[in-house]
């Protein structure tokens, strides 16, 4: 307890990477998602080609993927950049398939109703389509808001700071306190963002909420 | 409001009044007319051949047959939900294929079976959501809304509510509010009552005759059920597979006058479900059961007095 009092303020500083690290990830992932499965839905033989491969993308280790994406990218190893984008890719292995499949739910006759009703296929997406995939949506995201987190911490092996340069200090240093808070940052943080999510989710869909009949 | 106005008027002035007759004297404007119409789908499949019909304006015509005849491929080729494969649809002597789609839906009201209310929006601004679209402010389209929800019977305390939170007779009164928001001159209906229970069903028939004595909208009602055909009704198309034409006319005319076998036999004629009988009843009046001998109901009056013609 008393390597972490001491040490709090580099934990909240490493804390603020790792968020830094995420975020952006959590966020791209999600944009990126919407239109690959709004491919997928819309070109039938595509679907199980876009769904499947991106999911596939969780298959590769993440070490070798941060160790090898900057020679794709042109960037350095230890660049943000290239660690963003990785959990990028493990985002989207998750969020495709979710996307995919919240944007489908869509019930079918309010997608008639609404195109009789005159939206434009545009319109009809962003008022009807997007809102009505929101539950599923969210829960994707939920999901990969935990996962990223969680990969993030690998990064700290390429000497990425973040709350995983707790778990690698604690070992190389045999710090116990240094893992243990390691592990309770990271759970914390992963914790706090869900309820973000699904505050954010409440906030936003209160029509998802109030079941039952009047 | 003459044919010229109906047809620019501008999306900004939205019509704030419907009620009393808009419509009822004028000159005769937005009838529809199928022309040869014909709808073969990629998979080879033939739901409409050739079929011709004239819709007089102001009056609700039925296309009435089992599902799968090819009713609601009719219905939705007038808001262009479906295009022709050949053949043309006219809506005020102008062929919908030039019309844009998305503005030509925008006049044209449409009810759909469970409504197909938007989930995630409230009672109110699902009614509202044509005039939204239109471009009228959200307080005069909320205004109208409220209207709407007046004319079609529903309490202003549901217009917060959600659709999951209704009944399913609510919800479908708010589709007919829903489709009449824009003040459309035409209404589509697509077995708009085929989901909620009998006695809700005939009350919102009920209803929709009201609204219609008052609105006059040239109404197009797709149904498999020949009471709510008789019912609602001016005109009725008795359809066969393909949108074959088995017979126009009125109520009564395709009663008394059935065209043929086929139509008998949709109407339950043959079956003689139709075919009455009277008898004296013991404290007055007249009993009345159909020549089954099951039991339909009772007459003050006398019916007139000679032997019921079969037929």
């Amino acid at each position: 307890m008393g390597w972490i009092l001491n040490n709090s303020s580099r934990i909240l500083e490493l804390t603020l990477d790792h968020l830094l690290l995420s975020a952006p990830a959590i966020v791209a992932t999600f944009i990126l998602a919407l239109p690959l499965a709004l491919v997928a839905n819309a070109v039938r033989p595509l679907r199980e080609v876009v769904i499947s491969g991106t999911g596939l993308l969780y298959a590769i280790p993440s070490l070798p993927l941060f160790i090898v994406l900057p020679l794709i990218l042109g960037t350095g190893v230890r660049d943000p950049l290239n660690v963003v984008a990785a959990l990028t890719l493990f985002g989207l292995a998750l969020m495709v398939r979710s996307a995919a499949d919240a944007l489908q739910s869509v019930p079918q006759e309010v997608r008639l109703s609404s195109t009789a009703l005159g939206h434009s296929r545009l319109g009809r997406f962003f008022t009807v389509d997007l809102p009505l995939a929101g539950p599923g949506l969210l829960a994707g995201l939920r999901v990969v808001s935990v996962s990223t987190i969680s990969l993030v911490s690998v990064s700290a092996v390429l000497g990425v700071r973040s709350l995983g340069s707790l778990f690698t200090d604690g070992f190389e240093r045999n710090i116990v306190p240094s893992i243990v808070a390691g592990i309770l940052c990271t759970a914390v943080l992963a914790l706090v963002l869900d309820l973000l999510l699904v505050a954010a989710g409440r906030l936003l869909m209160p029509w998802a909420h109030r079941g039952g009949r009047a | 409001m003459t044919a010229e106005c109906a047809k620019t008027q501008p999306a900004d002035k939205l019509k704030l009044t419907v009620i009393a007759g808009t419509n009822k004297e004028g000159k005769d404007f937005m009838p529809i007319d199928f022309r040869q119409v014909t709808k073969t789908y990629d998979d080879g499949t033939t739901a409409v051949q050739k079929f011709s019909l004239h819709i007089p304006s102001h009056t609700a015509t039925v296309l009435l047959g089992s599902s799968g005849c090819g009713k609601t491929t009719l219905l939705r080729m007038v808001n262009r939900m479906v295009d022709p494969t050949s053949g043309s649809v006219l809506i005020d002597d102008e062929d919908v294929a030039r019309a844009a789609p998305v503005a030509l839906r925008r006049r044209i009201g449409y009810v759909m079976q469970n409504a197909g209310l938007l989930p995630h929006r409230q009672v109110i601004d699902n009614i509202a959501t044509v005039p939204r679209l239109n471009g009228v402010s959200r307080s005069a389209a909320k205004r109208r809304a409220y209207e709407l929800m007046e004319i079609v019977g529903l309490d202003y305390t549901l217009a917060l509510k959600y659709p999951g939170q209704l009944s399913g007779g609510q919800q479908q009164r708010v589709g007919v509010a829903r489709a009449l928001a824009a003040d459309p001159n035409i209404l589509l209906m697509d077995e708009p009552f085929g989901a909620v229970d009998p006695l809700v069903r005939i009350e919102l028939q009920r209803e929709l005759k009201r609204i219609q004595t008052e609105l006059r909208k040239t109404i197009i009602f797709v149904t498999h059920d020949v009471d709510e055909a008789l019912t609602l009704g001016d005109q009725i198309v008795v359809l066969k597979k393909g949108a074959e034409v088995a017979q126009v006319g009125t109520p009564q005319e395709i009663v008394e006058n059935p065209a043929d076998q086929f139509v008998a036999q949709f109407l339950g004629l043959d079956s003689q479900r139709r075919t009455l009988s009277a008898r004296p009843r013991a404290g007055g009046g007249w009993f009345i059961s159909d020549a089954r001998g099951k039991p339909l109901g009772v007459v003050d009056q006398a019916p007139i007095d000679r032997a019921p013609e079969t037929g």
